[in-house]
């Protein structure tokens, strides 16, 4: 009798251990016969579902929209997605993360795709790389020549000139378009206006000129320069590309050209960042990664630096810090190489895509349509995030207006990053070539070295591009 | 018959835990060893058997090395130097009457409740180059205009700021550890000991030593697998693996190369090394501790 009990003990152990694992796994598996379901509805009749498209999908449609939480807050997200479906009447199942990778990234991996993904380039993560890397991305090239819904324009009418020709938007460079252009900012040197208003120093024009403010700041014990992460120098070098050999340069450069670290206009790149390095206040290193780089910013509020490098995100980054009396924040391009050359600021932009294993992709493409419309944008702006569309920046108001007047002012446009490769295994350039600033300002590596890994590198990516 | 009805019943007994463990444990493991052949960058459906290609690459990978010298330099300095104060620590708390033992306790314990973020945030903190703790007060003794010391940007010194944190945070957990093995000595021991006339020291390393032995030779090998995993934590929030890589450790470098460098394959390489230079050195660590247990 005993016995009997203990096993029937055991056995309802065992169960209720197991129960867990069972019901996801059944509610995973309707899922996918959902899933599939669907698929072979879709494959069954196409030309029937087109016809009724129109119709159907505005009743009973739902994309999954997964944005990343940034500086600009949730709350615009849930009104867009309100609007669009108010304008479609196709549902949006919305997930925001500050991590966004971590919580798509696992549904991901087990088949679950959402349908549209506004995520940036540049991430720790690097899920976007990923799958571009992979081919992972749906070809949304055919999005440019949509109507934006509610309105009568083109997409491509809408989004400004330049934003969907460079390699962010375009990566296997073959004139399609792989990613959306969303909120734009441009990139530059920030400093305290005030700061230099009473010194009676002016904001330098060339490199030449910033070397001289260099010296007369060290006098009075302020550094010229900081910058929040090693990272920041992406636009920061991209520019500076640009200004030493224009966009043929910055083409060849970006797309590991043999010899191309040996030319003068890379040299010239290579110099000023060096100079820079030594003229950089020597705490920054210390605190340069993601946890404490907000002490590197709080110099430049503090007067204990003149520059850094950084985006418009940082006024409202560093909105409650503390700060110099008098202190106004102060935006330019960067310094030209020489008198009369062309100063540059790169424009930085997040992306939004497709992935090739989504679901609802017609209703995907016309919620990426939707992002270019008056409405979206407007949603858009007033949380602070500017849309890349044509004319739209003279409408914007207070700092941002002098921000993005930027361009108006003289400075020349810098767009683009490195070309897409497959993966190779142990090398990170975005490590090498930004990462070593770190080391050169502490002195642990010198030019010649940071160069050679620059070299070494380039040599393997160049056989794997894509 | 009997027989046969009870090995059914182990059998039962035993199923349900065996079954989470495969499922848990010996699976992901077998499949990281398994995906270490492949190039994959962790979502395409397509992976490209490439055999020990990995491997290969790895052992040219200086970046990893130098993970692997971090990762080896924070085992050994963060285990001696935790092992030595929680020992001193527990023995003084447990045999020695302090007003305010109590107390002591709790304060050598709270670091491990904290959360490893807070922790960093604390180091941070203390170690700020310009208005930390730690620069003020040696300032006292040093010249008031001279360089201040970059705990966390001086590469040579960096990882010795990481291995202070993981320090700090361990030693608690250990010590209490050591002090429940201890409280279990019976104090005739140490008693009839000093009646021989042994003084503390000598009681220490005579009889506390040898009568806590195996709980020491299991601590030894959570302090190799706590060490790897805790200095990830810790690098993460502290530093990044910055200055310029030079706090990378194994994980925070397999992490890297999985994720921002889309090389999931070679991440699992990685991982299949970690998994087997831990064992490997678990196993030599529990080999040369051997010794025959003590009974009283």
């Amino acid at each position: 009798m005993k016995k009997i009990i203990a096993m029937l003990l055991v056995g309802t152990m065992g169960i209720t251990t197991l129960t867990g694992c069972g019901s996801t796994a059944a509610k995973e598996k309707e899922v996918t016969e959902g899933a599939t379901d669907e698929i072979k509805e879709e494959a069954q009749s196409p030309a029937e579902e087109k016809a009724e498209e129109a119709t159907d999908e505005a009743t009973d449609v739902t994309i999954k929209v997964a944005a990343i939480e940034t500086a600009y807050g949730v709350d615009m997200w849930t009104k867009v997605c309100e609007a669009f479906t108010a304008k479609t009447g196709i549902k949006v199942e919305l997930t925001t993360d500050k991590s966004l990778e971590d919580v798509i990234g696992a549904q991901m991996k087990a088949g679950d795709y959402p349908d549209v993904v506004h995520l940036a380039t540049g991430r720790p993560a690097a899920l976007t790389e990923t799958l571009i890397k992979e081919n992972g991305l749906e070809d949304i090239t055919d999005v440019l020549s949509m109507t934006v819904p509610g309105e009568e324009k083109n997409v491509s009418d809408k989004i400004a000139g330049g934003f969907t020709e460079s390699s962010l938007t375009n990566p296997y460079n073959d004139g399609r378009t792989y990613m959306a252009p969303m909120f734009y900012s441009p990139c530059g040197l920030f400093y305290n206006s005030a700061l230099f208003e009473e010194k009676g120093w002016s904001v330098p024009v060339t490199w030449d000129e910033m070397w001289e403010l260099g010296e007369k700041a060290k006098a009075e014990n302020i550094a010229l320069f900081a910058y929040p992460t090693a990272g920041y120098f992406d636009a920061f070098f991209y520019a500076l590309l640009y200004e030493a050999g224009g966009s043929e340069f910055f083409a060849k450069a970006t797309n590991y050209e043999e010899g191309i670290w040996d030319s003068p206009e890379a040299v010239q790149v290579f110099d000023i960042i060096e100079k820079l390095s030594a003229y950089t206040e020597k705490s920054v290193p210390s605190n340069a990664n993601n946890d404490n780089y907000l002490k590197n910013q709080q110099l430049i509020l503090d007067n204990k630096a003149l520059f850094m490098p950084n985006g418009t995100w940082v006024i409202g980054e560093m909105k409650d810090a503390p700060r110099a009396d008098g202190f106004s924040w102060g935006f330019t391009a960067l310094p030209a190489i020489a008198d009369g050359k062309d100063a540059y600021s790169y424009t930085w932009f997040e992306q939004m895509w497709i992935p090739a294993a989504a679901e609802n992709k017609d209703a995907a493409k016309q919620f990426v349509a939707y992002m270019y419309s008056d409405e979206a944008a407007g949603i858009f702006a007033a949380a602070g995030a500017v849309q890349p569309i044509t004319g739209f920046a003279d409408q914007l108001e207070g700092d941002n207006k002098l921000f993005y007047s930027i361009y108006d002012n003289g400075a020349k446009a810098a767009l683009g990053s490195f070309a897409a490769t497959d993966p190779v295994e142990g090398v990170n350039f975005a490590d090498t070539v930004f990462g070593t600033v770190n080391s050169l300002v502490s002195g642990d590596k010198t030019k010649q070295e940071w160069i050679d890994s620059i070299k070494k590198d380039s040599d393997l990516l160049r056989a794997a591009l894509k | 018959m009997k027989k046969s009805s009870k090995s059914i019943f182990l059998f039962l007994c035993i199923a349900p835990s065996f079954l989470l463990f495969l499922v848990f444990m010996i699976i992901p493991t077998f499949n990281i060893f398994r995906m270490s052949l492949y190039k994959w960058g962790g979502y395409s459906p397509d992976k490209t058997f490439v055999g020990l290609d990995n491997f290969i690459k790895l052992s040219k990978d200086m970046k990893f090395f130098q993970s692997f010298e971090n990762t080896i330099f924070l085992i050994v300095a963060v285990s001696l130097v935790t092992f030595t104060m929680a020992l001193v620590f527990a023995a003084i708390l447990t045999r020695e009457n302090l007003i305010g033992q109590n107390f002591f306790r709790v304060v050598f314990y709270i670091p491990n409740i904290l959360s490893i973020v807070i922790i960093s945030a604390i180091f941070s903190a203390i170690l700020d180059s310009k208005n930390g703790l730690l620069n003020s007060i040696l300032n006292i003794f040093r010249d008031k205009n001279a360089e201040p010391i970059y705990w966390l940007g001086d590469q040579k010194i960096v990882i010795y700021s990481i291995a202070m944190a993981m320090i700090w945070q361990a030693v608690g957990y250990y010590m209490v550890m050591y002090m429940a093995s201890m409280a279990s000595v019976p104090e005739s021991v140490y008693e009839s000991a000093s009646l021989e006339g042994a003084g503390k020291i000598h009681q220490f390393f005579h009889l506390t030593i040898p009568l806590i032995w195996t709980n020491i030779r299991t601590t030894l090998t959570f302090f190799i697998i706590s060490n790897i995993n805790l200095s990830f934590t810790i690098v993460k929030a502290m530093t990044g693996g910055g200055p310029d890589g030079s706090t990378e450790v194994f994980l925070s470098y397999m992490y890297k190369q999985a994720y921002t460098n889309s090389s999931y394959g070679y991440g699992m390489a990685i991982g299949v090394v970690v998994f087997l230079f831990s064992f490997a050195l678990s196993g030599i660590v529990s080999l040369v501790t051997k010794r025959e247990p003590i009974e009283l």
